[in-house]
């Protein structure tokens, strides 16, 4: 932080007591100075240095309508005491982080800090990368590769420089291939690099089905599975209505249905984000409820089970050493472990054919 | 996704059958009104869900039941219809829900960057089961519905309706109006006036149509004069007409003070009143810190300051909102935040102090009948009554001038 005599940018990093040189004679920060040791005195004998933190801070990279939509969520349900926002265009990330600053009255006491220099994002507990070219209206999620691996090639070590024992949450697209990616350039056991996967879809689908069933959609249990992306895999058979697996209870009782209309459900569920994209240009809001859940299991260490995407090579035949979706058991260790559901022969085969499409477009990354 | 036209007969059901209540209390006792164009969705105005028989606009409003007149054989509907009633077996002899409901239904008018942070903060803190939006774009506003509804598995209680026709705010506990131009770069608030008072002239009566038992909350800038447009289009009494005001410059102000003294911002207090702009006014005499009253202390440890330093201060708070115009280039996340402590107050009764827009007239010795910010206690009713502090003469001074600035506005407007 040495100054040389030019006129350097202006240090974005709002901190005030960083700036402080100017205690300037009838500055705020010199009456602020006097007043505080007057107005609040310590006892004789403490020793008040705030060494041995076990606060959470949480980084986000990349302040678009993603990033901020995870950032204000995770700050509203108060998931961390610190946050921090890179992003390479400066005045746009002092501004959202100077909007977020301005909320303080109504937030409990969170350090919000931004830069464009990662050294900002030290001893971050989770890293969430959101930073990438976002997918355009029609355009599937595996045409944005090789834009964002080039990003990535940037984010992930810087990353892991400043927090090397971090854990790395992956939301951009094709999050599954993204996610690979960032595995490999941090160096981070497989434990603890996550991709936001299906996360969000099969909460699409929850929701869906709760919505035909008209009850909670928290009653409503089911998992997509597989690649983020057009080819995922509903698991049917996973589906539960209060407890009560659905194609079970569809059959004891004779009701009849065709896998058309599973299917058509499905296709509802994953045209969801393309439509929503058509319509206001990208989506945030649901995405940043999904990543804040995860924050959530990870740094309150929930153990609960997510559908993310995890490196899932040696699970139901997956040969490749792939990233995608399958349902975890999420804490602070990051993805704890994997839930071995049973899945019908179809539904195994429609998961291979998942991987083998994400393996063919990995294959031709140049990392 | 499609939405084909559906029969006014599958509504009633579906609405029957989704609430249990009598359906002529809800969307069928709209009566015939000139409020709206006839152009804008091609019905005629008034009459009751008859529909033309050329092609209609989709209709908006995300309800599955509504549009459920498609239970082809095959679809997901039918199925779920016979799963649903084996699944869910009522009890006999079960009878409809209680009539008076106590759910709460909040509107937000605009789905910009400022409505829809506030929506999505209010969803966030869970303070209603019913959130409807309205605008004026379709696909944006059918974008921003689903993206809230796609978060159903992380927000399961809440209702989500949108639609372009103000139909969808009825039975609102509150309605929140952020429409409006926004605030250029370097543009005052007061430039904004002429646009929104037009814009208001649309909007206000339709909202209280639809909802007259509620509560207006105005966001849109410059809010004291559109909060003081809002009242005398509304025909609401006083009490419920509210304008954010202050509330966040004191937050800011707040903020600023606490972060100073390195202490929680909710332990400092301190208002910012008059004008939401640069004729606010800051009572530093009501300024505390841990209850300890701030400028009584400084003299007493005789600890020496400018009035410089303090003007400075609030210098500080006023550039706050143009500052990250300039930035990023509107505000969002602290006006959300601002909002939705407004909405709890309002609607969980909480009778807490807020500095907000309000009818200032008779209060410290302002004449005229003009809205300007004063702390005032909130709850279920609007404002319960406003804090009667002490001021400084200097301060009393101050508010009076910001009240004239104020006036001068609102007497140029065309509000009839």
């Amino acid at each position: 932080m040495t100054t040389t005599g030019q006129t350097t940018k202006p240090k974005i990093v709002f901190d005030w007591r960083a700036e402080a040189a100017t205690h300037a004679p009838g500055s705020a920060f010199e009456m602020a100075e006097k007043v505080v040791n007057k107005l609040f005195r310590p006892i004789p004998g403490s020793s008040v240095s705030e060494e041995g933190k076990r606060t959470h801070k949480v980084t986000v990279v990349g302040v678009g309508n993603v990033g901020m939509a995870c950032a204000q969520t995770i700050l509203t349900q108060e998931l961390c005491d610190e946050l921090a926002l890179v992003d390479v265009v400066e005045e746009k990330l002092k501004g959202e982080m100077l909007d977020l600053q301005h909320a303080a009255a109504f937030l409990p006491r969170a350090k919000i800090l931004a830069d464009t220099d990662y050294r900002v994002t030290a001893d971050s507990d989770i890293c969430i990368v959101t930073a990438g070219a976002r997918q355009q209206e029609g355009q599937s999620r595996l045409a944005l590769v090789e834009k964002n691996v080039s990003l990535f090639k940037k984010i992930i070590p810087e990353l892991m420089k400043h927090s090397p024992n971090t854990i790395l949450l992956v939301i951009s697209n094709p999050v599954d291939a993204l996610t690979y990616v960032a595995y490999k350039l941090s160096g981070l056991p497989p434990n603890r690099v996550i991709g936001a996967g299906t996360n969000l879809d099969s909460s699409r689908f929850r929701w869906l089905l709760a919505d035909h069933l008209d009850v909670n959609a928290q009653n409503v249990h089911g998992y997509i599975v597989g690649e983020h992306g057009d080819s995922s895999v509903p698991l049917w058979s996973s589906v539960s209505v209060g407890g009560v697996p659905i194609i079970s209870y569809l059959k004891q009782k004779h009701i009849d249905y065709s896998p058309d209309t599973l299917a058509e459900l499905h296709r509802m569920v994953v045209d969801g984000a393309y439509e929503v994209i058509k319509l206001k240009g990208y989506t945030s809001w649901a995405i940043g409820y999904s990543v804040a859940s995860l924050v959530k299991s990870v740094l309150r260490n929930q153990r609960r089970i997510h559908p993310v995407s995890v490196c899932s090579q040696g699970f139901h035949g997956i040969e490749d050493e792939v990233c995608l979706s399958l349902p975890a058991v999420i804490g602070r260790a990051g993805i704890v472990s994997v839930l071995d559901s049973p899945l019908t022969d179809e539904e195994k085969e429609q998961l291979q054919t998942s991987a083998k499409t994400l393996a063919l477009i990995q294959n031709k990354l140049d990392m | 996704m499609s939405f084909s036209t559906n029969s006014a007969v599958a509504q009633h059901y579906t609405i029957q059958r989704r609430h249990g209540t009598p359906t002529t209390t809800l969307l069928l006792s709209v009566a015939s009104s000139a409020a709206l164009p006839t152009s804008q969705k091609g019905f005629r105005r008034g009459a009751m869900f008859t529909r033309e028989e050329k092609e209609v606009k989709p209709k908006l409003v995300f309800n599955w039941r509504a549009q459920a007149g498609e239970h082809a054989p095959g679809s997901a509907f039918e199925m779920a219809e016979k799963v649903g009633k084996q699944l869910f077996q009522t009890i006999p002899g079960s009878g409809p829900p209680p009539a008076v409901k106590r759910t709460y239904k909040v509107t937000v008018v605009g789905v910009g960057n400022v409505g829809m942070a506030c929506a999505q903060t209010i969803l966030t803190q869970d303070l209603c089961d019913e959130l409807a939006l309205v605008d004026v774009v379709e696909e944006k506003l059918k974008g921003e519905m689903l993206d809230l509804q796609h978060a159903a598995a992380f927000l399961p209680g809440s209702k989500i309706m949108a639609d372009t026709d103000y139909k969808v705010t009825e039975g609102s506990d509150l309605c929140i109006v952020t429409a409006g131009a926004r605030q250029r770069e370097g543009e005052s608030r007061l430039a904004l006036v002429e646009k929104n008072v037009t814009l208001f002239k649309n909007i206000i009566p339709q909202l209280v149509k639809y909802s007259p038992d509620t509560t207006l909350l105005i966001i849109s800038n410059p809010v004291d004069a559109l909060t003081y447009v809002a009242y005398k289009l509304s025909g609401l009494p006083p009490n419920r007409v509210i304008g954010s005001g202050t509330n966040l410059d004191s937050s800011r102000f707040r903020w600023l003070l606490a972060d100073h003294l390195h202490v929680n911002a909710q332990n400092v207090h301190g208002y910012i009143v008059g004008e939401h702009g640069d004729s606010s006014v800051p009572l530093w005499s009501s300024v505390s810190v841990g209850g300890v009253p701030f400028l009584a202390f400084l003299k007493h440890k005789q600890i020496e300051y400018t009035i410089d330093t303090l003007t400075e201060l609030h210098k500080m708070v006023v550039d706050g909102a143009y500052e990250v115009i300039k930035l990023k280039g509107y505000t969002s996340w602290a006006i959300g935040y601002s909002v939705a402590s407004l909405v709890k107050s309002l609607l969980r009764d909480q009778r807490r102090i807020h500095p907000v827009s309000v009818c200032a007239q008779g209060f410290h010795g302002i004449e005229d009948e003009v809205y300007l910010s004063l702390p005032a206690e909130i709850g279920r009713t609007g404002i319960i009554g406003v804090l009667d502090n002490p001021l400084t003469d200097d301060e009393r001074a101050q508010l009076q001038k910001s009240a004239k600035t104020l006036t001068e506005v609102q007497k140029q407007l065309d509000i009839y």
